[in-house]
């Protein structure tokens, strides 16, 4: 097999929550909001409710096939031809979001903090350490995540804690104010983000127990499911629902802090936050991609691939917006149907349906 | 601006390309140079100021009613 490295199921447990939450907990409590308002945090419950299927057939089709990754079983589901088709799409799809992250990754850092720097130097230099990581295999990722992962964590609950004076819970009312179409339009892009527990399915086949993978991506829903709906919680009783006019909400939180007048604007602590968990991000679906690469075109390593596709996203990651506003609107708008309807939760679901139609994996029905 | 990019690539191919030839591993000798073709050509074209087509706008355009119905 092509990585030797394997992983426990606590570490695939915390890689699919920073696979989630990394690059979208700095804005997404506007995004949600923006159709939801102040309804924002049911739209967030709705959504972790609705993106249990996609993580319960991600499962499913690991444990039909536990040796095999995405890009492998969708030949024998399909047959070679056909499944080699699929997989490239899968792995265009994979480039598609990486280079809009790093886009992100870069944008935020630039708009917030680095105002002097050009956006592309910020895009190669964290590319270029997620290169490395990714050259150093799962094994480093998982446990560099491992100890990276609760800081972040810490830090954001820290972030809110010092927040707490300025939050009123008024701002919450009226409740049900918003049309229940719209607490559902809001859910969608929540949901799609969460749908990317669908990368999980290159990475089930390197558990040391594939079986795990069903209470694994299960867990992994109901956890980032209640941090977003924290974020979300937290952002509107800070400023209401105005934050639907914000474009990085959660930095906006930091900057309200005042504590005794001594503890103010703590906003290294988020720095700090998007940087490491960005990165680590990135590096998923970086190595998502490198590794699909390599097995789709059944190389013998995967590490050679490593520079040239690092070269590509970059390329892409300035090519895929002009600035900020269309970035956002990609996320918010075109995102949600286009990931939901093919490689979310369209394509696995016919997979399996076909899959079990057949009488096809290991397991059986 | 071409000449840094060009620079960097000589460093990757350089990286790269001794190993693979000394190990014999000619299939990823060839991904590797596809691979890399792509990201010059779109890395170069791209610095020249060349318009290269924005794959997200075409995603936009395929799934149109419902962006329309998402952000409306």
């Amino acid at each position: 097999m092509l990585e030797e490295g394997r992983i426990s199921g606590g570490q695939a447990l915390m890689l699919n929550i920073t696979m989630i939450i990394a690059t979208t907990l700095i804005s997404a409590p506007t995004i949600v909001a923006n159709h939801a308002r102040q309804d924002a945090w049911l739209a967030m419950l709705l959504a972790t409710l609705l993106a249990l299927p996609i993580a319960w057939i991600t499962a499913k089709l690991g444990t039909l096939f536990p040796t095999k990754t995405l890009v492998e079983y969708t030949e024998d589901i399909l047959g070679k031809w056909p499944g080699k088709l699929l997989s490239l799409l899968y792995l265009l799809w994979f480039i598609n979001i990486c280079s809009v992250m790093i886009r992100e990754y870069g944008n935020f850092i630039v708009d917030a903090f680095m105002m002097e720097t050009p956006l592309m130097i910020v895009n190669i230099l964290g590319t270029a350490l997620a290169a490395y990581t990714v050259k150093k295999g799962l094994e480093v990722l998982a446990r560099v995540n491992q100890i990276f992962l609760p800081l972040i964590i810490v830090s954001i609950l820290l972030v809110f804690l010092l927040a707490l004076p300025e939050m009123k819970l008024e701002r919450f009312l009226p409740v049900f104010e918003a049309h229940w179409v719209d607490i559902f339009r809001g859910a969608m892009a929540p949901l799609t983000w969460m749908g990317e527990i669908s990368t999980f399915a290159m990475l089930i086949p390197f558990l040391v127990q594939p079986g795990q993978a069903r209470h694994t991506t299960v867990i992994t829903i109901l956890l980032v499911g209640l941090f977003f709906t924290l974020l979300v919680v937290a952002s509107v009783a800070t400023f209401g629902p105005i934050i639907d006019n914000m474009i990085y909400p959660v930095l906006s939180t930091t900057r309200v802090v005042n504590i005794a007048q001594f503890i103010e604007r703590p906003e290294p602590l988020i720095m700090a936050i998007w940087i490491t968990g960005g990165l680590l991000k990135i590096s998923i679906f970086y190595y998502v991609i490198v590794l699909g690469c390599a097995q789709w075109l059944t190389l013998k390593d995967y590490r050679p691939l490593v520079l040239p596709v690092g070269v590509i996203l970059v390329a892409l990651s300035s090519i895929v917006a002009r600035n900020i506003l269309e970035l956002v609107h990609f996320i918010a708008y075109v995102w949600p149907p286009y990931a939901l309807l093919t490689f979310e939760f369209g394509i696995p679901l016919t997979l399996l349906v076909i899959a079990l139609v057949r009488k096809q994996g290991g397991n059986g029905p | 601006m071409v000449f840094p990019i060009i620079m960097a690539f000589l460093v990757i191919i350089l990286l790269e390309v001794p190993g693979l030839v000394s190990k014999k591993m000619w299939r990823e000798l060839t991904a590797f140079a596809a691979l890399l073709i792509i990201g010059m050509a779109l890395s170069i074209t791209h610095t020249l100021g060349v318009m290269i087509p924005n794959p997200n706008k075409y995603i936009e355009i395929l799934f149109k009613p419902l962006v329309e119905w998402l952000s409306k």
